[in-house]
């Protein structure tokens, strides 16, 4: 644990709660297992003590600015979660001067569970290259190099290569393992809609069977809603009851989105998003 | 006995120009395969991808979206939505395992019948060709 770090985020959050910048202050304390991390909201500077940060951070706190809109917050953001402050901004979810992100350098998260902490570094970590995050108010700990260790599309690629019938069987087979608990949705950064399709009943969308078909059009659909959009802080695939490899549909759309539109989702507040803009002279390879 | 297999094809077609379009074919007498079921969409923009996977897990072989010639959208810019969004849609489509030649979308004009009719032939003859989608 990095204790100079630990100590520049709390003096940070107990001087933006002192001064009342901030109502609140979202981060990190440890779990009750004392090995792993949890989320922790703060809005007493003395509860400020109990903030950490460390390899076991791995949420994403910038989903629960989407419960606090209007109020003013702190977040702790590491580089890979201040993608999803640009979307956020970008979408006009939330605004730039109600957040004060503490920006954190990043070391990797490794992979966890309850009481246990392993060695192994995520699978987002290993093909990550941000130093830092891309927008902060506050850096704590500075920067600190990032070497990737993994091509980031190299397992997409390799299920790409398969043959139609072999990929339509493993995505049978992942899907029909669903149990549809919605996690992957409750935790995404992304998925902020106020009634989800898949839970309307006029029109029934999805429907009420637990069954591989139905499944599947609730993970296609949610995937096709994030493409653009997906910020890869692979939030839904750690929560994931099932361990279904979401990030292979998540990744797959956002190679697609920067081969066809040259675009990457939460780099730049300002871009427009793939499927709200349109160049008249682009062909697609469609109807032509 | 066999029974030949017929491809289930639904059409999603633009109120402007495709609609008009299959309107065209059928006033002009021109003949094409009864497989698919038109459903009239108020631009090819309202296409959800979401209907289009519905309908493959209903049991469609394959779907058709037509709309309006690029720049003559009746919205004037709704089938560039459209175009963006299913060139994406195609691709996902194809790597969970449901082939990116099921859906298919074009572009027919109010007068070009001829074309609509050649069209609908074409893709029940290239659906034929894949034979029944593999059912979840």
């Amino acid at each position: 644990m990095d204790t100079e770090l630990i100590q520049q985020i709390r003096d940070k959050a107990r001087s933006l709660l002192e001064e009342g910048t901030v109502e609140g202050v979202i981060g990190y304390e440890r779990a009750s297992d004392g090995v792993t991390a949890r989320p922790f909201f703060a809005y007493k500077p003395s509860a400020t003590e109990r903030l950490i940060f460390d390899e076991t951070c791995a949420h994403n706190l910038v989903k629960y600015l989407l419960d606090r809109r209007g109020k003013k917050m702190a977040v702790v953001v590491k580089p890979c979660d201040s993608r999803a402050i640009n979307l956020l901004l970008n979408e006009g979810q939330i605004e730039r001067d109600k957040v004060f992100i503490i920006g954190v350098g990043c070391p990797g998260m490794v992979e966890t569970s309850w009481n246990h902490k392993s060695e192994t570094l995520q699978a987002k970590c290993r093909s990550c290259q941000l130093s830092k995050p891309l927008v902060y108010d506050f850096l704590a700990g500075g920067e600190l190099e990032r070497q990737a260790e993994e091509e980031t599309y190299s397992d997409v690629v390799e299920a790409e290569a398969e043959s139609l019938a072999t990929r339509r069987e493993f995505w049978l087979e992942q899907f029909g393992r669903c149990i549809r608990c919605y996690a992957c949705r409750q935790v995404c950064p992304g998925c902020y809609c106020p009634v989800c399709f898949a839970e309307r009943l006029e029109p029934l969308w999805v429907g009420i069977r637990i069954a591989p078909e139905e499944n599947e059009l609730w993970q296609t659909i949610r995937s096709f809603h994030l493409a653009g959009r997906c910020i890869g802080c692979n939030e839904c695939e750690r929560v994931c009851p099932v361990g279904i490899p979401l990030s292979l549909l998540n990744r797959k759309l956002e190679k697609d989105v920067k081969e066809l539109f040259a675009f990457q989702a939460g780099l730049d507040a300002d871009e427009p998003p793939p499927f709200a803009t349109f160049k008249k002279e682009e062909k697609l390879e469609l109807g032509e | 006995m066999s029974v030949e297999y017929q491809p289930k094809v639904i059409g999603f077609l633009c109120n402007w120009c495709s609609y008009a379009g299959a309107d065209m074919a059928g006033t002009s007498r021109m003949g094409y395969p009864q497989n698919i079921r038109i459903i009239r969409v108020p631009c090819s923009g309202r296409v959800d991808p979401l209907f289009i996977l519905k309908c493959f897990q209903s049991g469609a072989d394959g779907v058709l979206v037509s709309g309006c010639h690029p720049g003559d959208c009746h919205y004037t810019e709704g089938n560039y939505h459209t175009r963006r969004r299913f060139a994406l849609l195609r691709e996902f489509l194809d790597y969970l395992g449901i082939a990116k030649e099921r859906l298919r979308v074009e572009w027919v004009s109010a007068s070009e019948g001829q074309r609509f009719a050649e069209l609908v032939s074409d893709f029940t003859a290239e659906l034929t060709e894949l034979g029944p989608r593999s059912k979840v």
